[in-house]
């Protein structure tokens, strides 16, 4: 079991998306850049108060490709589609304990990029969400959310 | 003049001067057409009254700043446009010396209609920040990218789960009015009466079966109202600096008499004095649907059967505006302050609709070509502007619902009527605030529907949303499923204007959605968009 945020967790992470979509009946064609920019909120260990962690997430026709941490001063990559919430957000997504489509309808999570895509390709983006949120088995050595008196954004 | 460009557009209003700016900035040489003898369109101020009072002949509420793209792509700020949202926005008084008040501040909003029914408070809270989680997902779909279909939408909805999610989202707001939507969730009269009224005044009729669907949408920004100081003329003016400092040309008193076209594909317009200009790669209209394809073209042009369809099949929305604009020189003071002194604060003041019921019954009448008994609203700009009017004067706005073709007499009456009906609409604001005697209103220009028309044509019959507002008529299907994605019959002829998705009012979300299309069809690089 992957610590949260390891080279070995994003593995498992990739592996995880892969394994679902490949279930999938149709998946669409092209490639799509997200990038993931996660905001120390003084509640999550994982990143410091005030600092930023900041992944980027190839999908090409469905599949994950490759994810990886990036310098959150480097922002040079052209993006399909960027997320953007605080950490304790993103560690209860991947942690299963908040469900990644209610932290963007009710705007916990920023979502920015060609809305229709999302929309027309509903049943791919909630498989990749899924497979975040609760495909890998991780583990959280700083201690695992919800963390106690953390405020929701 | 000069005489040929990559991109002529038809209409200088805030549409066709957004759409002209952001293709300057990519390099396209523009020429904006505008048949007034100033840019703006529908962002008019003049001194209709007295020197020095500055009126909004027409457009007077911005509730899209800092939501629509093109304030920040464009620099609108830096060209000078200064917005102010006030802090007490919107009232509704009440024939009981009651008032219903909201603020910029969601918890006073809320105990202002705690004092009606406490339980409508915490449901109006739950609303309005459920509305405001999605309002950055529900803008950036529905009203800044190109339409997608209905049923897409739904479809989208039940994959995601939403309405298991949402407390107010559902797929039956689709076939739902805005009535409905109230009495499910709420519980008051006066409650439902000020959002209800809320609705009407961003141009969704309260009994209109389908418009519930985009309820959630304007509770969201219930309290996002900005007013343009120096009057909203100043933001055309900053988009046409923005297209002259980026080598577009606005042209005015260019009243475009045709469109040309050559083997189907548009390239360029003629002017009324006879002038023409070619246009190399395209041209937009941003005016109304019938005068680009049945006075600028003919059956030549575009196809015969498709100019039927615009005669028969283009809908337009079923009543108007008749208004009132007045020099004072005191502003306001409601009885109802006794109950809420912030009242007199608000900038806009429902003048004493209490139930959804009473505005129901007006639509009934209006839409018999009845005048109803005047509640109109009133809007006191110099509140939170005072370079609108001499100091210690105010400038008053006041906006009746009524019909654009009476039933005695048709449109043409309104010339008759006008003045009479301006009084009963001061009368009316009297009954609420009594210091507005005779002696406070220094002059008075009534604006009727028939006025709109006339100085703006391309608002049919008065027609302030350029189409009616119905699901039907939303989306892509706005204006006619043909024109719902901005491309027409004709090739390299857009259309750009408020007749297109979202709609009218001050969104610039036409000329932004067109943009993307035009882009696409150019080739142009989307350096605006971003990501």
């Amino acid at each position: 079991m992957p610590d949260i945020y390891t080279p070995d967790w994003y593995d498992a992470v990739v592996k995880a998306i892969n394994g679902r979509v490949e279930q999938l009946k149709d998946v669409p064609a092209g490639a799509w850049t997200c990038r993931i920019e996660i905001a120390g909120d003084g509640s999550s260990p994982y990143v410091s108060a005030g600092g930023q962690r900041h992944f980027l997430v190839r999908i090409e026709n469905g599949q994950c490709t490759w994810y990886r941490e990036v310098d959150p001063e480097d922002d040079g990559t052209e993006l399909d589609y960027r997320f953007q919430g605080p950490a304790t957000i993103f560690d209860e997504i991947a942690a299963g304990v908040l469900d990644p489509i209610d932290a963007a309808l009710h705007g916990t999570v920023k979502v920015r990029g060609d809305m229709r895509f999302m929309l027309r390709q509903a049943e791919l983006v909630k498989t990749l969400l899924e497979a975040y949120a609760d495909g890998v088995e991780t583990t959280w050595p700083e201690g695992a959310p919800p963390y106690e008196g953390a405020a929701h954004a | 003049m000069r005489d040929a460009c990559d991109i002529v557009i038809i209409g200088a209003g805030h549409n066709g001067l957004t759409l002209g700016s952001y293709l300057a900035r990519s390099g396209l040489d523009v020429i904006v057409c505008e048949r007034r003898h100033e840019e703006g369109g529908g962002l008019c101020t003049e001194e209709l009254t007295l020197p020095g009072f500055l009126h909004n002949v027409h457009a007077n509420y911005h509730t899209f700043v800092d939501m629509a793209p093109p304030v920040a792509d464009l620099d609108v700020r830096a060209h000078g446009v200064e917005y102010v949202r006030p802090e007490v926005q919107m009232a509704s008084v009440f024939e009981d010396g009651t008032a219903l008040v909201v603020h910029d501040d969601l918890d006073k909003t809320c105990a202002s209609i705690a004092r009606f029914d406490e339980e409508d408070a915490e449901t109006f809270r739950r609303l309005h920040r459920e509305a405001h989680g999605f309002i950055d997902l529900v803008l950036g779909t529905l009203m800044y990218e190109p339409p997608m279909a209905v049923k897409e939408l739904t479809k989208a909805l039940a994959s995601f789960g939403v309405e298991k999610r949402s407390e107010f989202l559902s797929v039956k707001l689709r076939v739902e009015t805005i009535d409905q939507f109230l009495a499910q969730h709420f519980r008051n009269p006066k409650v439902k009466a000020h959002l209800a009224f809320h609705g009407a005044v961003c141009g969704y009729t309260n009994d209109v079966k389908g418009l519930a669907i985009g309820f959630p949408l304007l509770a969201g920004k219930i309290d996002n109202w900005h007013l343009c100081v120096g009057g909203s003329h100043r933001l055309a003016h900053a988009l046409w600096r923005d297209l002259a400092q980026h080598g577009g040309v606005m042209v005015s008193d260019a009243e475009v008499s045709r469109v040309l076209v050559d083997g189907g594909r548009a390239v360029g317009v003629r002017l009324a004095d006879g002038t023409e200009i070619t246009a190399a790669k395209a041209v937009v209209s941003t005016v109304s649907v019938e005068q680009t394809f049945l006075e600028f073209m003919d059956g030549q042009a575009v196809p015969e059967p498709f100019r039927e369809k615009v005669r028969t099949e283009v809908r337009h929305k079923d009543w108007t505006l008749f208004s009132v604009h007045l020099a004072m020189d005191r502003f306001p003071e409601y009885e109802a302050a006794a109950f809420d002194p912030d009242v007199d604060r608000a900038w806009v003041v429902n003048l004493g609709y209490g139930s959804p019921q009473e505005l129901d019954a007006d639509w009934a009448a209006i839409r018999a070509g009845r005048l109803p008994d005047p509640r109109p609203n009133a809007a006191v700009n110099s509140l939170y502007d005072p370079t609108d009017a001499p100091e210690g004067c105010a400038t008053g706005l006041l906006r009746q619902f009524a019909p654009f073709a009476l039933a005695e007499g048709g449109a043409g009456a309104w010339d008759g009527v006008g003045p009479y009906y301006g009084r009963k609409c001061v009368e009316a604001w009297r009954r609420f605030a009594p210091n507005l005697t005779d002696d406070a209103f220094l002059d008075r220009a009534v604006f009727t529907p028939l006025d709109i028309a006339r100085k703006l044509p391309n608002m049919v019959r008065g027609d302030w949303m350029m189409g009616e507002i119905s699901l039907d008529n939303m989306l892509d299907q706005r204006p006619l499923p043909e024109l719902g994605h901005y491309r027409t019959p004709v090739e390299r002829l857009y259309m750009g204007g408020s007749t297109q998705h979202p709609h009218g009012f001050i969104t610039f979300g036409p000329a932004y959605n067109a943009l993307s299309v035009i882009a696409e069809d150019l080739g142009l690089e989307h350096w605006w968009r971003k990501v």
